[in-house]
């Protein structure tokens, strides 16, 4: 019985790569690059603090270094939008980051009708 | 009665519903289903109420506080099994308020994270032990209203509030797949163990023991509860109603403790920034003051130990070196670099298996005529209590089922 | 309750706080001792107070654990000791003079003596 169970968590595990196990880290990438357009928007605006900015830069940077480490798939489409997005510099255009946003969103909505 | 009294329940509240949780999972919760988590905000906000009124009222009367009735009821192994899941739940909870205090620090100052842990841990500690409880609920209690920021934004961005209002009527979002709707069941069941964590409980009836509440403060305990849960989940929902507004539309999830904050940013700038920034500190620190209390009380309690903050540090000894030896360990599990929303949503899953727990005993003996004498439960806390005990009990059995299927809500 | 009367012994009185005249909380009824034979009556003689007391409440893994933790120490409480029991077991005199602060004592000595308003 515990041979069966084995076989049946390795089937499992096995089954959870590629672009299904990969839809959280998306979810997340697209989250991170639509929140870095806001705080850029706002810091634009004049209505952040330099200090909060560069600390939530950290943040949001460190998590989605994390998420792109996570991926089964490194060199996938959505692979590749966040590795672009990691090379964006900390103060990139609102409507650049957007864009990436969008578009991990596609391929995220894409994911998920499928 | 003295609204300076209000304060217990003010801190308890601010500190219990705004803790890194709900600043994370209230505007996560706005971002991906709009208001249609409300009324889970609502729904457990009364029974909080209920079971914090009830714990007073113990306290008040039979002049116990929750743990010693808990190893009376429960006996010595079950009991043991109890405060043991509790102290991991609670030392888990307090290292991601540290956690989060020093994040905002961060925020505030840009100083590095490590160093303010360290020194948030400090002045927690100096603060516990030079202030009465009394001071110590007043501080905390108060400067966390600067959280009410959150409320002003929310009228600042003309919500749809006919849609706000609407969110407080038990509900399911139509068309959303399977995925989505056990995300959606898994943050109601997350909300309802966040909102009615075992600690606020314990540390609200021992707070009632350490001001001296007898049959007299009923009426406190009453309005104390209420007012103070209600205005706790006010700023929850809040924070729940600026971020659909604000996050939902432009696919912002929040992950981070520090995005809360824009939702004061955007309407207010920079002074409404800055003023979430300090309420989400003093509210957080409060948290971070009531769960390591929480567990202190537990274990002396649990123990027969001289207990409380209403001593000197030095007439309650063995107390004072557990709330000292829990603050250093919470600090160690923030100085390992853990992530402090994993440590939120492990304590949140620890927290729903303790809650059955915890509630149990205090309803049994709230009950009991023999100890509550004509302040035993009356019909209509006795109905809601067993009510709200059969819902905390489903959800801490869909609790753990749900967190893996939904990979901890991210889908 | 009076101390004459019937008692439950698990539900009334097994891990109840112990509170002595100076309104100090001095520990819990972790066990109690009885007296008496097969087919005679049973008289409640002590409360047992302290880690050692869990002994038989316990599995053998678990109090090995606890005595290396928190020692074996018991304290006996006579019934001649305890005023009433309620909701709390309340002493007829202090935990010091009863023993039961030993371990607060030896606690206090970490604890410096200032700062506190």
């Amino acid at each position: 019985m515990y041979k069966a169970v084995i076989l049946i968590l390795t089937f499992l595990s096995a089954c959870s790569s590629g672009p299904p196990a990969d839809l959280q880290y998306i979810k997340q990438a697209r989250s991170i690059a639509a929140e870095w357009a806001l705080i850029n928007n706002q810091a634009k605006a004049d209505n952040l603090t330099s200090t909060y900015v560069v600390s939530m830069h950290q943040s949001l940077r460190e998590n989605l270094q994390t998420a792109f480490d996570s991926l089964s798939d490194k060199h996938s489409s959505y692979g590749e939008q966040m590795n672009a997005l990691l090379a964006e510099r900390a103060d990139a255009a609102p409507a650049e980051l957007r864009a990436r946003a969008e578009a991990l969103k596609r391929i995220e909505d894409d994911l998920e009708s499928a | 009665m003295n609204p300076l009294e209000l304060t217990l329940g003010i801190m308890t509240a601010v500190g219990g519903f705004v803790d890194i949780s709900e600043l994370v999972f209230a505007a996560k919760a706005g971002s991906q289903f709009g208001y249609a988590l409300i009324w889970v905000f609502a729904l457990s906000t009364i029974g909080i109420i209920v079971f914090s009124e009830m714990s007073g009222r113990v306290a008040a009367v039979a002049k116990q506080p929750v743990f010693n009735l808990m190893r009376h009821r429960l006996g010595l192994k079950l009991g043991l099994v109890t405060l043991a899941a509790s102290i991991v739940s609670n030392l888990i909870t307090c290292a991601a308020e540290i956690g989060g205090v020093s994040l905002i620090l961060n925020y505030l100052t840009g100083a590095p994270y490590a160093l303010m842990a360290v020194a948030m841990t400090a002045i927690l500690v100096i603060s516990i032990w030079v202030l009465p409880f009394q001071w110590i609920e007043r501080v905390y209690g108060l400067l966390g209203l600067f959280m009410i920021v959150f409320a002003a934004a929310l009228v600042a961005i003309h919500p749809p509030w006919s849609q706000i209002a609407g969110g407080f009527v038990p509900q399911v979002p139509a068309g959303l797949s399977t995925k989505e709707l056990l995300t959606f069941a898994y943050f109601a069941v997350a909300i309802i163990s966040a909102v009615m964590f075992p600690y606020e409980v314990y540390f609200y009836s021992s707070g009632g023991i350490e001001e001296g509440w007898g049959p007299k403060d009923m009426l406190t305990n009453r309005l104390t509860s209420i007012l103070g849960m209600a205005l706790g989940s006010l700023l929850a929902i809040s924070i729940l109603a600026n971020s659909a507004q604000l996050f939902g539309p432009v696919n912002v999830d929040p992950e981070i403790p520090g995005s809360a904050a824009l939702e004061a940013a955007i309407p207010f700038g920079k002074w409404g920034l800055i003023l979430a920034l300090l309420g989400m500190l003093f509210a957080v620190a409060g948290a971070a003051v009531e769960t390591c209390m929480a567990n202190a009380y537990s274990i002396a309690q649990f123990f027969g130990w001289v207990w409380g903050r209403h001593k000197k540090p030095w007439e309650a000894p063995r107390f004072t070196i557990a709330w000292l030896i829990l603050f250093m360990l919470a600090l160690a599990i923030v100085l390992t670099g853990v992530d402090v929303m994993m440590l939120v949503e492990f304590a949140v899953l620890f927290s729903i298996l303790v809650l059955p727990l915890t509630y149990l005993p205090l309803l049994l003996l709230a009950e009991d005529k023999k100890y509550m004498r004509q302040y035993a439960n009356g019909p209509v806390a006795k109905t809601l209590g067993w009510i709200y005990f059969a819902i905390i009990t489903a959800a801490a059995i869909a609790a753990v089922p749900l967190f893996m299927l939904t990979s901890g809500g991210n889908g | 309750m009076r101390l004459d009367s019937p008692i439950k012994l698990v539900s009334e009185l097994v891990d109840l706080p112990l509170l002595d005249t100076e309104g100090k909380y001095c520990g819990i009824v972790d066990d109690i001792e009885l007296s008496g034979r097969p087919g005679q009556d049973l008289e409640l003689k002590a409360l047992l107070v302290g880690p050692g007391a869990y002994e038989g409440r316990m599995p053998a893994w678990l109090m090995w654990l606890i005595k290396k933790v928190a020692g074996d120490r018991v304290t006996r409480v006579t019934m001649d000791e305890v005023q009433t029991i309620s909701s709390v077991v309340h002493l007829k005199r202090t935990g010091g003079e009863l023993g039961l602060h030993t371990s607060e004592t030896e606690a206090g000595r970490w604890i410096p003596h200032k700062g506190a308003l």
